[in-house]
């Protein structure tokens, strides 16, 4: 179990009231989460005290700042269990994974009547990258569906994968329905037809297990700032083979080998990947909200996000009027929720009135809004600090937002 | 900001209805949250003789797009544009010179929510649009 109290301790930004002096409740964990004193403090001690460009620098402030990023790889290798720190490559975020993947490995592999599979409920950045890759190719962008509940067809998922099919993409854990997907078996049914498997762990990272070696995965990425770090560092791992074959995606310094006017040659891994002066403050931050997540635990954090989200399920079930959409059988801490005849933005501001922030609209995926016909949903995404009060705040709130609307 | 006008109005809109048929469709359409509406205009030489929408959206958008229906019918389009001219100036601020519209009154409260000014604004910025 979690000690939540002590946890909340360490975020700074929830102890605050609203305008009308309510409590702050932060539900909106799934667009990203709040950062943790150990993280604010690892940047502001990077910037005050070790601040300078890495990998050039002889001095020792470049050569700790050197330590501290190269540091951070190692443990973000151990986080998800990489072979070697080669095949962790910081990125802005799962975006720019995503993207990266999509033009220096996928597209050159494409030829046209090819096919790239992704799933019904991508985020729209595990499926405009494949888009495009599919329109410059003339390949065809395939579609694993799901079902009302909102999980995928396995069966279908199987029959979809052909001699065509040149690359997978998935999304551990759904933004907007919070289904989990099985996607270690996925991964084995693609593994078995060859076809290589890129995870989009975005939302799962912080409380599923993302170790992959066992997942057998060619590709994950996630974002740094939706498990507790910064803004604009994220991590894309790959197999290192696969790294090895792909050109550059950016070109500049710090990717170089060596360079004339005739010709360059490019550095070696992860470095061929890292062009320009990377985000060093983010990654010192990432590497501090790593150390925290596991002090605490990614078992315990999943058994917390685990317990709120029965809870929050239970208890907004009760409230008439209510509907739930994305009732899959294993979920991750995300409840979206329509209320009859109030669209999700009028909820989503009186809820701010109530100090319950919570995210309304599409959610990056309005494949999923067609699906079930909605112009877009309330979303409440729980994280670590959360507590049943807040769920109980989150309850008022949508009962004063019947009240307001009348139909009550 | 959701005076009792705003909840009326959503509850029940003014001439809810579709007239594809109109002299004027106007549509009114914010990608960022999907609010869309059309507005359908009836004309008898310059001037709107009814005013009629439809659509999807939040309770904001779709009761500002009902008052100003409600409103456009039986003007000139040039004067039409001058309410809207004066709609804007209310939520803008209070010291506007013009009289205060107790119907618009309703809406300066969203002053306050700067994300949903869109909302309030939509149909008004696409009538104003198409006819300038």
């Amino acid at each position: 179990m979690l000690d939540v109290t002590n946890i909340r301790k360490q975020f700074p930004i929830l102890d605050q009231r609203n305008h009308n002096d309510k409590p702050l409740a932060y539900l909106d964990n799934a667009a990203t989460t709040q950062k943790p004193v150990a993280v604010i403090r690892s940047i502001q001690e990077y910037y005050e005290q070790y601040n300078a460009n890495i990998h050039r620098g002889v001095y020792s402030m470049a050569v700790r700042s050197t330590e501290t990023y190269e540091k951070v790889r190692g443990q973000v290798r151990q986080f998800v269990n990489a072979k070697t720190s080669e095949e962790i490559i910081f990125v802005r975020g799962a975006t720019e994974g995503i993207n990266l993947v999509a033009q220096c490995f996928a597209e050159p592999r494409l030829k046209p009547g090819d096919e790239i599979l992704i799933s019904a409920m991508e985020h729209h950045s595990n499926l405009i990258p494949w888009q495009m890759a599919c329109e410059r190719q003339k390949a065809t962008l395939r579609i694993i569906p799901m079902n009302q509940k909102g999980e995928l067809e396995l069966d279908t998922f199987d029959q979809l994968l052909n001699e065509r099919t040149k690359m997978v993409a998935l999304v551990h854990a759904s933004n907007t329905l919070g289904t989990v997907n099985p996607i270690k078996r996925m991964i084995v049914q693609a593994r078995m037809k060859n076809i290589p498997v890129l995870i989009d762990a975005a939302q799962s990272a912080i409380c599923l297990p993302t170790d992959v070696q066992e997942l057998d995965c060619d590709f994950l990425v996630f974002s740094g700032h939706k498990l507790l770090g910064p803004t604009g560092i994220g991590v894309l791992y790959g197999k290192k083979a696969h790294l090895e074959q792909m050109s550059p995606y950016q070109f500049g310094g710090e990717m170089i080998h060596t360079v004339t006017f005739e010709k360059t040659t490019f550095a070696d891994l992860p470095h061929k990947f890292e062009a320009g002066t990377p985000n060093i403050a983010g990654v010192v931050g990432l590497g501090a909200a790593l150390e925290f997540i596991q002090q605490v635990g990614k078992k315990n954090i999943k058994s917390h996000l685990d317990l709120l989200l029965e809870l929050g399920t239970e208890k907004l079930k009760a409230i008439p009027g209510i509907r739930i959409i994305g009732e899959a059988a294993k979920k991750t801490g995300i409840i979206s929720f329509l209320l009859e005849g109030i669209h999700p933005h009028d909820v989503a501001t009186i809820l701010n009135e109530e100090g319950v922030a919570v995210r309304a609209g599409h959610h990056c995926t309005e494949p999923i809004m067609d699906f079930y016909d909605i112009p877009g949903t309330t979303r409440a995404s729980f994280g670590l600090y959360n507590t049943e009060q807040e769920i109980n705040q989150l309850v008022k709130a949508i009962k004063v937002c019947r009240h307001i609307f009348q139909k009550v | 900001m959701y005076h009792k006008l705003i909840i009326e109005h959503d509850r029940a809109p003014y001439h809810y209805e579709k007239r594809e048929s109109a002299d004027q469709v106007i549509e009114a359409y914010n990608p960022l949250c999907g609010d869309k509406y059309k507005l359908y205009l009836q004309m008898e030489e310059e001037v709107i003789q009814t005013a009629y929408f439809h659509g999807y959206g939040c309770a904001i958008s779709k009761a500002s797009t009902s008052i100003l229906v409600k409103k456009i019918e039986g003007l000139t389009i040039a004067t039409a544009l001058e309410l809207c001219k004066q709609f804007f100036a209310q939520l803008e601020s209070n010291h506007s010179e013009a009289t205060p519209d107790p119907d618009f009154e309703a809406f300066t409260t969203v002053r306050k929510f700067p994300g949903r000014m869109k909302c309030v604004s939509l149909s008004w910025d696409a009538f104003t649009k198409k006819h300038s």
